[in-house]
């Protein structure tokens, strides 16, 4: 074939299906009007075909060009970021489609196609997705194939079949090389998402933030225990840490925030049983980690914050993985820094005058900074407060003052914040932190389902003798919550998400919907953390345990027998000599019907006619007369068919009548 | 100067050699055969443009599977390296078990063009596609073998000077069916065009070689005097047949013309004396025309070939291909 030939019309309409489903995945990152591009491309490509439109001739492709670049810019506000990219690149693929008239458009276009599916790819590896791809991958191969079949001018649905088997036949291959081929680091920095949304905890909080993240039923990540599980109550995933309000917002200290001395951790010592986990998170496009208390990553490329939580260099663009070994009762930080006592007593003077009052009241009034936690605790559990995933509003003025002697019902981010103002004010370091409580077990797997319902905020305080401690105000007030999670404690309300009525989570009840969502859950698991969080770590892990330590020359070794076991059996197959069957059926059946017969002692002599053969069988078998008749006649019609007469018919009917001739009894 | 000339010659001299060495080689491996089933011996692969294209786009995805750490799209560019891979040997199993075999080439005069037809069979149900077939100078076809076991093909190219021209190694290729591989064959299919000689005009028959002296009657063409009727037989000009006898169911008979002819015609070769030999066959050639234009018998006689007198397409094509063959070797065809 040469480039310069014309596209046959069986590969065109194959190009148009695969076109429309490349893009189908992109759909919802994109501005409206590119689809409609997709559209417009396709209605012209189907005049031209039809003879009714021309191929558009220079200018107008400039122009397409031109205004779909302008198009871009003003819909992203720029060009730079993947987003953009990617629309441009599916925006050219649609225009494409309009100049497609060569085999050589078409390499362009379906190699662009290939690429397209990669580009999805940057945007969500998850199971669905992949799976998806994979018929993408298909059409477009099956595009590939038609395009290399002349002369055939209409859609032929079994091409698809050639491109599926040559797939399968790649499928093995390619897992060889995607365990073997060596994972090196970025070779240059590439555009980044710069339109995706994040996702989870924000590194700030303000009164709902967290409460709208409990309204959330998507996963923020998985864990799974190397031992047993911890009583999900002591599941306090830690991200960040709040230690400065302002302006009714608690945000985590900026790195300049933090001199220079400080801003490592005080290592702690590790004391007590260490309970050793690895976490896959969803992407968030934030940069901070989840980790139990007194957090050592494991792995390269995770950082410890001075307040004792895990950040990543980067942002997390997709799923990461990250194993770390925590040790809960290790004392965090007993020698606070005069610098660090100080940030962590700070509060915006004059705001909150009652709560404030009543702290330094209460203070006085207990013999210690414990004791004085306890009797905060204690007056959260007696008084009447309630815990809601819709609290009143807070004034602007003052809303601790309102919250605690007024409103008194809040969602967990309220008790957090009133309590740390209240041992704040009272001269008692303390702080929020927020990240995620509890989390639901998955029985197939074993591993902790963490969803963003399960966001939760709650206090350190600092403590002679003990260093931070935690304390949970909203178990004061709401034990459930920890006790049972979100669902269970919001139960009076009635407002477990609410917004999502969809969820499957409201079927836990249905036992058989459970059971499908744990295992596709525990399936997605084993994809994250063997597929997509597949990374330099755990390929040295994976070689050394299959293959006992690796060398080149195993390496090599396996990828040549591993080439070979698959290409031979192909090869084998496709160039064996396969004999043509030369016999018609017809001939056939009528063979089989001379064997029957002469099973029975009717034998077919030499030169004798079927039409002599069947009036002499007929004669000696009586019963069997009509059937004998039946088929020597239509074999006869088959032999000396006429234009017109409708041989495979016929050929069925032979084939039917001589598979039920039984000639029983002999003469 | 003259050295650069020596180096240049010397440089010919060497792809000349190369090119024999080269064309020795594939005749040893392909020798020419009236039907080539094509083997491993006999196949050729290699990427083709479109595949040196798809493996810069594999480069590019790798590139960005790298940067991206993404294992999907790892996955997905190994997966397509793998479909390359698999590639061969589908494309390759595309022309393996053909049969190629030569039909005829018509013979034509110098500077025309002529048609080559062989036909492509398949040797098992296996369907084959975008055969692409073609002679260095012919013209192209491009042919499926998808429903049919074979199919014939038909190429037009134009021949040389006098005797047997030769079309070259076929070349059959294809690239079905991702296009990222080039799958082809030289074959030598053993079949030549005979050319005939370039007719050239001269005004006059240099006297008539004359065969029978005594002046009997023969029977020649251009003479309206009615002899007879004989029986048909194969070769006679349709103009000669008594079609009013026919009607009337008398079977096919041919009308004869008598005059009384001293001498029969005969084109010798001693006719022109004093003229080079391809201009002698060429005269030659161009009164074998006119008489067959004229509808006159005539006969051949040069040195290694005489043809008594006759008319009719059969006999001139057998006048035409010993004037063709003079002093070229024989084969069959």
């Amino acid at each position: 074939m040469k480039p310069d030939q014309q596209i046959p019309r069986n590969a065109l309409v194959w190009i148009i299906i695969s076109l429309f489903t490349l893009v189908a995945p992109h759909a919802g990152r994109l501005p409206v009007w590119v689809l409609a591009v997709y559209v417009f491309a396709a209605i012209w490509r189907i005049m031209v075909y039809q003879g009714r439109w021309s191929f558009p001739g220079r200018w107008v492709k400039a122009a397409l060009i031109a205004s779909s670049f302008t198009g871009i810019y003003f819909s992203y506000g720029s060009l730079i970021g993947l987003e953009p990219t990617v629309a441009l690149l599916l925006t050219a693929f649609a225009l494409k489609l309009i100049e497609l008239s060569k085999l050589k458009d078409g390499y362009v276009l379906l190699f662009l196609g290939y690429f397209i599916c990669i580009t999805e790819f940057l945007f969500s590896q998850d199971l669905m997705i992949v799976l998806y791809s994979l018929i993408n991958v298909t059409l477009v191969t099956t595009a590939l194939v038609a395009m290399h079949r002349p002369g055939e001018h209409q859609f032929n649905r079994k091409t698809i079949r050639l491109a599926g088997i040559m797939l399968l036949q790649a499928l093995p291959l390619m897992l060889v090389l995607f365990f073997l081929f060596p994972r090196i680091g970025p070779l240059w920095s590439v555009p980044i998402k710069s339109h995706t949304a994040k996702t989870g905890m924000s590194d700030f909080m303000k009164p709902g933030d967290i409460s709208r993240l409990g309204k959330s039923d998507e996963v923020a990540f998985r864990a799974e225990f190397t031992g047993d599980i911890p009583d999900t109550t002591e599941l306090y995933w830690r991200g960040l840490v709040f230690s400065a309000l302002e302006d009714g917002a608690w945000r985590s200290l900026n790195y300049y925030d933090i001199p220079a001395s400080e801003r490592r951790p005080q290592m702690a010592e590790s004391v007590g049983p260490s309970i050793a986990y690895r976490v896959i998170m969803e992407p968030t496009q934030q940069r901070w980690l989840y980790s139990l208390r007194y957090a050592q990553p494991q792995t390269p490329g995770v950082m410890s914050g001075s307040d004792y939580v895990l950040f990543s260099p980067t942002k997390l663009e997709d799923e990461r993985l990250y194993s770390v070994r925590s040790w809960p009762e290790a004392a965090l930080e007993m020698d606070v820094s005069p610098w660090r006592r100080e940030v962590e007593l700070r509060l915006p003077g004059g705001s909150n005058p009652q709560t404030t009052s009543f702290a330094r009241e209460l203070r006085a009034r207990s013999g210690s900074d414990a004791a004085f936690v306890e009797a905060v605790l204690a007056r959260f559990t007696e008084e009447p407060y309630a815990y809601s995933l819709n609290p009143p509003l807070l004034p602007g003025d003052n809303p601790m003052d309102s919250f605690l002697f007024d409103t008194r019902t809040g969602f967990c981010e309220h008790y957090a914040a009133a309590f740390v103002i209240m041992m704040r004010a009272a001269g008692v370091p303390a702080r929020v932190v927020a990240g995620y409580q509890g989390g639901e077990v998955n029985p197939v797997n074993r591993t902790v389902i963490v969803h963003q319902f399960d966001a939760h905020a709650w206090a350190e305080v600092w403590l002679e003798g003990q260093g931070w401690v935690r304390v949970d105000p909203t178990a004061a007030v709401s034990p459930d919550r920890i006790e049972w999670g979100l669902e269970r404690a919001l139960a009076g309300e009635g407002s477990f998400l609410t917004d999502s009525p969809m969820s499957l989570l409201h079927f836990r009840g249905v036992a058989w919907v459970n059971s499908i969502r744990l295992r596709f859950d525990a399936l997605t698991y084993r994809w994250q953390s063997w597929v997509t969080g597949f990374n330099r770590e755990r390929q040295f892990d994976l070689l050394n345990s299959v293959f006992d330590g690796i060398s080149a020359r195993k390496f090599v070794l396996v990828l040549i027998g591993s080439w070979a076991l698959v290409l031979t059996p192909i090869a084998f197959a496709l160039l064996r000599k396969r004999k043509r069957d030369t016999m018609s059926p017809a001939d056939k059946a009528y063979l089989l019907f001379c064997d029957k017969l002469s099973r029975v002692g009717v034998t077919r002599e030499v030169g004798e006619s079927p039409l002599q053969y069947g009036a002499r069988a007929a004669r000696n078998m009586r019963p069997e007369a009509s059937q004998i008749e039946k088929i020597t006649q239509l074999y006869g019609t088959i032999a000396y068919r006429r234009n017109g007469d409708n041989v495979a018919t016929l050929e069925r009917e032979l084939e039917r009548t001589v598979r039920r001739f039984r000639p029983g009894r002999g003469t | 100067m003259t050295q650069r000339r020596e180096r240049t010659n010397a440089r010919a001299r060497l792809m000349h050699r190369l090119r024999q060495r080269f064309r020795k080689w594939v005749n040893r491996r392909i020798p020419p055969a009236r039907s080539v089933t094509l083997d491993q011996r006999r196949i050729f692969i290699f990427p083709s443009k479109v595949g040196l294209l798809f493996a810069l786009a594999l480069l590019v995805m790798l590139i960005t599977a790298i940067n991206y750490q993404n294992n999907m799209s790892f996955a997905l560019t190994f997966l397509l390296a793998t479909l390359f891979v698999i590639g061969i040997l589908h494309t390759y199993a595309n022309l393996s078990g053909l049969t190629i075999r030569a039909l005829r080439a018509n013979p034509t005069f110098p500077g025309q063009h002529t048609e080559f037809s062989v036909q492509l069979e398949r040797g098992g149900s296996r369907e084959h596609f975008a055969l692409h077939l073609k002679w260095p100078e012919s013209t192209a076809s491009l042919v499926n073998l998808s429903d049919q076991d074979t199919v014939q093909v038909h190429l037009h190219l134009p021949v040389g000077k006098r005797g047997w021209f030769s079309p070259g190694r076929l070349l059959l290729e294809s690239t079905y069916p991702l296009g990222l591989l080039r799958c082809w064959t030289w074959i030598d299919l053993d079949l030549y065009a005979m050319v005939y000689p370039q007719p050239l005009a001269c005004a006059e028959l240099p006297g008539l070689a004359t065969d029978q002296p005594d002046g009997a009657a023969v029977p020649v063409a251009g003479s309206d005097d009615f002899h007879g009727f004989r029986d048909y037989r194969q070769g006679d000009s349709l103009r000669q047949i008594h079609w009013k006898g026919l009607a009337r169911g008398q079977g096919v008979q041919t009308k004869q013309y008598g005059a009384y002819a001293d001498r029969s015609v005969w084109l010798d070769w001693e006719m022109f004396p004093g003229v080079g030999v391809e201009q002698r066959l060429s005269h030659l050639c161009y009164w074998v025309l006119q008489f067959e234009k004229n509808n006159e018998e005539y006969g051949l006689r040069i040195p290694g070939a005489v043809i008594p007198p006759g008319v009719g397409d059969r006999h001139r094509d057998q006048v035409l291909q010993a004037l063709a063959l003079h002093g070229r070797e024989r084969r069959q065809q």
